[in-house]
């Protein structure tokens, strides 16, 4: 259970959060949904440690986040797939996917979290030893999602999967991703703007209007209620 | 011909030397996108450190043996406790940072070591070699500078590509926060690639020491001239540094042999203008994608 209560962030004196809470229990999805600049990737990237927050906090089961360094929030469990994928393109596709869980100490299954990112997206397998510069879009969604799961996360934060992706490949995508969830109990955090595809594999949705939590309810009620649909998410 | 073979290895060998420096600077180049200017004066450091140890008895190799470990000791602490507090801002501030290292290192050497110029022994002769009658330029102490660059480069080139530390390092370089949110300590990759590039320069300044002696800023001009070689193969490019480094060592060889070795420096100072005015990205540079 990832669980955010009253998280206020503020660069300079602009506060781009104002006591957003929310929770995402084990094994279901929550997507945030917004327009541009109502702070979802502030809202990930605080989960994550890249951003400080000025107040709240933020439990991993019963760890608190807040105040803890990147890497040490990546070690407890918190798989980031961070905007614009984030692969790191002078690295081979394979070094890419072993940077997902190199502070591991279980050597072994290591390298079974590493076959097991290539059973879930095959088109890496074919390029695995290309540098991931030569990746289309979609693969490198699927490198960076792959990379996050190699650690063996609790809770996955994904910062709009669907930018710049083909529909039928987010569809897949998302198919996979759902499968995902249900067996490993993973908490994900959805950050999208698409709101239609967010909303057709998320559990619980949350809308952020600049900085505030203007709605939270099932994904099912957002996406079948036309007028709430049309108040928040403008189609 | 029988002079131009003679410049030519001795171009060579002390391309390599510089290679090394250029080498060092580019790792820390590409990790933190500062240029070390402290290079030069830390391996000056530690070879004194060599150096006293010989004196009181210590032998050679073990002595060679602690100048890298201090060397990367120094390069390590240098990183942790003078460059990270700035790092945040702009890399001006660290450049001029490593300059005051280099001002203070010059400064204490003296103190300590005495502001003399001290002969430094060399493991092995620098006589040239005969096979039969024939002398090839070589002796013994060139080639030994030569293969322990190479082996260095080799041991370097495994770890960084064949090692999960060295793949650590790589992301931590190329995207730090990236690295940082797949849980790599990315402030300690930097403090090792720190300790490195010093190690690295502490084996120059031991290869160094015997055929210029010792003395506070007798690695001033090796890393002036490792920067060149490194600039000329583009400051991001490990097999660039080498090549320009070696190219470098030529040059100057040949400009001293030649002309005079009062115009040396200048020989290097043409090459570098010339390759930037070409290709002012450094030769090496192409293959590298950039990040859209």
């Amino acid at each position: 259970m990832l669980e955010v209560r009253e998280l206020t962030v503020a660069y300079g004196g602009v506060v781009a959060l104002d006591q957003v809470s929310l929770s995402v229990p084990e094994g279901s999805i929550t997507a945030v949904l917004g327009a541009n600049g109502a702070g979802k990737t502030t809202l990930v990237r605080t989960i994550s440690g890249l951003v400080k927050a000025r107040s709240g906090s933020v439990m991993l089961g019963d760890q608190q986040l807040l105040g803890r360094a990147p890497e040490a929030i990546a070690r407890l469990g918190v798989g980031h797939v961070p905007e614009g994928h984030g692969i790191i393109s002078e690295l081979t596709v394979d070094e890419n996917l072993r940077l997902g869980g190199l502070w591991r100490r279980d050597r072994g299954d290591q390298r079974v979290a590493i076959e097991e990112a290539y059973e879930l997206f095959p088109p890496l397998l074919t390029r695995r030893a290309l540098h991931a510069a030569n990746l289309s879009g979609g693969e490198r969604q699927m490198l960076s999602i792959g990379r996050a799961l190699v650690a063996r996360p609790t809770a996955l934060l994904l910062d709009e999967p669907s930018l710049g992706l083909a529909t039928n490949l987010l569809a897949l995508i998302m198919q996979r991703l759902k499968t995902l969830v249900a067996d490993r109990k993973l908490a994900v955090l959805l950050i999208e703007q698409n709101a239609r595809s967010a909303l057709s594999v998320a559990d619980q949705a949350v809308v952020l209007s600049l900085g505030r939590v203007a709605l939270t309810d099932t994904a099912d009620r957002l996406a079948g209620d036309d007028a709430l649909r049309h108040a928040y998410l403008g189609f | 011909m029988h002079l131009f073979a003679i410049y030519t290895v001795s171009g060579i060998v002390n391309g390599m030397i510089y290679a090394a420096v250029a080498l060092a600077l580019v790792m820390i180049w590409r990790a933190t996108r500062i240029v070390n200017y402290s290079q030069g004066a830390m391996a000056m450091f530690t070879t004194y450190i060599a150096l006293v140890c010989i004196q009181h008895g210590v032998p050679y190799w073990f002595a060679f043996v602690i100048a890298l470990v201090t060397g990367f000791v120094l390069g390590a602490v240098t990183e942790r406790v003078l460059v990270r507090p700035v790092e945040s801002r702009t890399p001006l501030n660290a450049v001029i940072l490593t300059l005051g290292v280099l001002i203070l290192l010059e400064a204490i050497a003296p103190m300590l070591f005495g502001g003399q110029t001290q002969s430094f022994p060399a493991p092995v002769s620098n006589i040239d070699i005969l096979v039969g009658k024939i002398d090839f330029y070589f002796t013994p102490f060139g080639l030994l500078t030569i293969g322990a660059v190479l082996l260095m480069m080799l041991v370097f080139f495994i770890v960084f590509q064949r090692t999960t530390l060295g793949l650590r390092m790589r992301a931590a370089a190329f995207h730090p926060e990236i690295a940082r949110i797949l849980g790599i300590r990315v402030g300690r990759m930097l403090t090792i690639g720190w300790g490195l590039a010093a190690l690295l320069g502490a084996l120059a300044g031991m290869l160094t020491a015997p055929a210029i002696f010792l003395y506070p800023t007798n690695m001033d001009e090796v890393l002036v001239f490792g920067f060149t070689g490194a600039i000329i193969g583009g400051l991001d490019s490990p097999v660039g540094a080498v090549v320009g480094a070696l190219a470098v060592g030529l040059v100057l060889s040949y400009v001293s042999g030649y002309i005079g070795s009062d115009l040396a420096p200048l020989g290097g100072l043409v090459i570098l203008i010339a390759v930037l005015m070409v290709r002012p990205q450094g030769l090496f540079t192409f293959g590298r994608q950039r990040q859209v």
